[in-house]
C-alpha cells in the first residue's frame, strides 16, 4: 500500500502552525472528511508545552503510530484526541470533519475508541461480560467477539476477571474491548507495552490489518521503531518540547528524526532500529 | 493468520441474552429467604398467635423492615457505583446525618419527625450535589473527592446532631437517642418505603446496561457514550431519596447499607440488574430478620435493630471475609 497517497502533515522541521493543506486525492470512494483533523491543537501540561499547534489528518486505511520520549505528551495528546479531559488545550479536533464537541456522546463512541493505558477495574468484571458491555457498533466487518477473542490470544480468558489476569494479557483484553466498541477510529496509548516478543507480533499482525482502506484507522503510541515500521503507514513523531513532525512511516523512522525524537544515536540494521 | 494456534475455544454467546440459570436460582432462593423471614417475624414475638396483633402491630412493623432494609441496602448499591468504591455507604455521604439532624430539629420544634428526616437527608443531598459538582463532571479522580466532601459533611451534621441533643428536653432525650441507633419501635406501615424500593429497583434495572458501563470507569463509560454526569445525579438523586425515606421511618440504622451489595458482589455477582433484586431481597430479609431478635432476645423489652444488626451482622461479614471468598 502506498503511503504517498495520504498527504503529509509535516511542517517544515515541524514548525508549529504550519497547516498542511494539501488534500489528498481520494483513493477509491472514501468519504472526503478525514476520521481525524486537528486544527493548531496546542496541549499543554504543568506549564509546558507537549505538542504546538499540531495540524494533522487521519484518513481511513491508514495507521499511525505516535512516537516520543517518556513524558513527551502522546498519553494526554491522545486523550485530547478522544475527546477526554487534559489539563491544558487549544485548538481544534474534528472527527468525520464535525467538531469534537459537536458530537452527541452516544453517537462519538462510534466514531472513536480510546484504548487507555491504565484501566481502572476496582469492581473487575469478566472478560465476557466487559467485551458484551463495551460493543456499541454491531460488528458489521465479520467480527465476531469471539474470533477477535481468538485473533489476540485471549479466547481462554473469557471467564476470568480482570484483576485475575497478567499485565499482558489484560492489555490484550482492553485491546479487544476498544476493538468491539466498533468505531471507525482507534486511539491506543501504548498497545504492546507489556507484550512478550510472541504477543508483539500476534497483536502486531491484528493492528496491520485493522485499518482497511476507507472504513477504518488507528493512532497507537508505541515506542520500538521496528515494530513500528512493521506495523504503521504513518509516525506521528512528538519531540516534547511542542515541536512535532508528521508523516509516512519511511519518512519519520530515519536517523536524524529518531535522534530528535529520543536524544540518542540510532542506526538500521537490516530493517531493525538500534539505539546506540 | 493466528487462527492456526488451535485456540479457538468455543465461547458464549454474546452476553445480552445471557440471563441464565445461577442468576434465576440465586434470585429464587433469596426471595423464599425473605418470604420466610417475613413469615417469621409475623408470627413469632411477645402476644404470641393472636390474628388481631398480627394485623394491627406487626405487620405494619415487618412491612416498615422490609422497606427500609430494601431501601438501604439498594442505596448503598447506588453509591457504591457512584464513587466506585465498595465501601461507599449512606453514612459516608452524610445522608444519614443529615437526616438525624433534621429529625432532632423535628423533635426540638415539635414538628412532625419524618418531615424533619427527610429534609435532613434531602439538605445533606443537596448540599454534597452542590459541592461535587466539578467532580461530578470529572473524570475517574473524582470519586475520592467526592468520598472526602461526603465525610467532611458528615463530620458536619454529625456534631450539629450532637450539640442538639444536649438541648433536647429530658423525657425526650431517650426517643432521640434510641431514634438516633436506628429504631423500628415506633415505625408505621407507610407502604411508602417499599413503593420507593420498586421504583429504585426499576430505575436500576432500567439503568442496569448503562451503570454496568460506569463500573468499567467513568472516562470509559463516556467513551462508550454513556452520559456519564446525568446518570451519576441521577445515582446521587435517588440514593439521597431513599436514605431519607428509610431514615425518617426508623432512625439511621447502619449495616445494611454497606454490606448487602458488598456482600453479593464478594459472591461473584456483578451485574447491576441482578445486585439489584438481590439486594433488595436480601436487604429485606436482613432487617426484618434483625428487627425480630430486637423484639425476642429480652421479651417484653426492646433492642435498638441497628445495634442488634451490627452485633450480629459484623462478625459474619468477618468471617466471609476471613473465609477468603473472592
Amino acid at each position: 500500500m502506498s503511503p504517498s497517497l495520504q498527504s503529509t502533515a509535516a511542517g517544515p522541521q515541524g514548525a508549529p502552525g504550519l497547516a498542511p493543506e494539501r488534500p489528498s486525492a481520494a483513493s477509491g470512494q472514501v468519504s472526503d472528511a478525514p476520521l481525524l483533523e486537528t486544527r493548531a491543537l496546542t496541549v499543554r501540561a504543568a506549564g509546558r508545552s507537549l505538542v504546538d499547534g499540531l495540524a494533522w489528518r487521519v484518513h481511513a486505511g491508514e495507521r499511525w503510530c505516535v512516537i516520543g520520549r517518556n513524558g513527551a505528551g502522546k498519553s494526554l495528546v491522545l486523550r485530547a484526541l478522544a475527546g477526554l479531559s487534559v489539563p491544558e488545550r487549544s485548538g481544534e479536533v474534528l472527527w468525520q470533519g464535525r467538531a469534537q464537541q459537536a458530537w452527541p456522546v452516544g453517537a462519538a463512541a462510534a466514531v472513536r475508541a480510546l484504548m487507555p493505558q491504565q484501566a481502572q477495574d476496582r469492581f473487575a468484571l469478566t472478560v465476557e461480560r466487559t467485551l458484551a458491555l463495551s460493543e456499541v457498533v454491531a460488528l458489521a466487518h465479520v467480527r465476531r467477539t469471539d474470533e477477535l477473542m481468538a485473533e489476540l490470544d485471549i479466547a481462554g480468558l473469557a471467564a476470568r476477571r480482570a484483576d485475575q489476569l497478567s499485565g499482558g494479557e489484560r492489555q490484550r483484553v482492553a485491546l479487544a474491548q476498544c476493538a468491539v466498541q466498533g468505531a471507525a477510529l482507534m486511539l491506543l496509548d501504548e498497545p504492546v507495552s507489556f507484550q512478550d516478543p510472541a504477543h508483539q507480533q500476534i497483536v502486531g499482525r491484528w493492528l496491520a490489518r485493522a485499518a482497511p482502506a476507507g472504513e477504518r484507522a488507528w493512532v497507537a503510541s508505541a515506542h520500538d521503531p521496528s515494530w513500528i515500521g512493521r506495523v504503521a503507514t504513518h509516525v506521528l513523531a512528538l519531540f516534547g518540547d511542542g515541536r512535532w513532525q508528521a508523516g509516512p512511516v519511511d519518512e519519520i523512522l530515519c536517523t536524524p528524526v529518531l535522534e530528535q525524537t529520543y536524544g540518542c544515536a540510532w542506526r538500521s540494521v537490516e530493517g531493525a532500529w538500534i539505539p546506540a | 493468520m493466528t487462527d492456526t494456534r488451535g485456540m479457538r475455544v468455543p465461547v458464549l454467546p454474546p452476553a445480552s441474552t445471557h440471563s441464565g440459570d445461577p442468576a434465576v436460582v440465586r434470585v429464587a432462593l433469596v426471595a423464599l429467604a425473605a418470604v420466610l423471614v417475613a413469615a417469621l417475624a409475623l408470627c413469632l414475638g411477645s402476644g404470641g398467635w393472636d390474628w388481631q396483633l398480627i394485623v394491627t402491630l406487626r405487620a405494619p412493623r415487618v412491612a416498615a423492615a422490609a422497606g427500609v432494609g430494601s431501601l438501604l441496602a439498594l442505596a448503598g448499591l447506588g453509591l457504591q457505583v457512584l464513587l466506585r468504591n465498595p465501601l461507599a455507604d449512606p453514612y459516608v455521604l452524610g445522608h444519614s446525618t443529615g437526616a438525624s439532624v433534621g429529625a432532632l430539629a423535628a423533635l426540638l420544634l415539635g414538628a412532625q419527625l419524618w418531615i424533619g428526616a427527610a429534609a435532613g437527608a434531602l439538605v445533606a443531598g443537596l448540599a454534597l450535589l452542590w459541592l461535587a459538582r466539578p467532580a461530578l463532571a470529572a473524570s475517574d479522580d473524582a470519586s475520592p473527592r467526592l468520598i472526602l466532601l461526603g465525610a467532611m459533611l458528615a463530620s458536619v451534621f454529625g456534631a450539629i446532631a450532637t450539640l442538639m441533643l444536649v438541648l433536647v428536653p429530658d423525657q425526650r432525650l431517650r426517643g432521640a437517642i434510641f431514634w438516633m441507633v436506628g429504631d423500628l419501635s415506633g415505625a408505621d406501615a407507610s407502604l411508602w418505603n417499599l413503593a420507593g424500593a420498586a421504583v429504585f429497583v426499576a430505575w436500576l434495572w432500567a439503568r442496569g446496561r448503562s451503570i454496568d458501563r460506569l463500573m468499567l470507569g467513568a472516562d470509559a463509560a463516556w467513551l462508550l457514550g454513556e452520559p456519564v454526569r446525568r446518570l451519576r445525579l441521577e445515582l446521587l438523586v435517588f440514593a439521597s431519596l431513599a436514605v431519607g425515606l428509610a431514615v425518617a421511618t426508623s432512625g439511621s440504622i447502619g449495616f445494611v447499607g454497606l454490606v448487602v451489595a458488598q456482600g453479593w458482589r464478594l459472591a461473584g455477582v456483578l451485574r447491576t440488574r441482578e445486585l439489584a433484586v438481590l439486594s433488595t431481597l436480601s436487604g429485606a430479609a436482613l432487617l426484618m430478620g434483625a428487627d425480630l431478635l430486637a423484639r425476642l432476645v429480652v421479651a417484653p423489652m426492646e433492642l435498638p435493630v441497628g445495634a442488634v444488626m451490627a452485633l450480629i451482622g459484623a462478625p459474619c461479614f468477618i468471617w466471609f471475609l476471613a473465609r477468603g471468598v473472592k
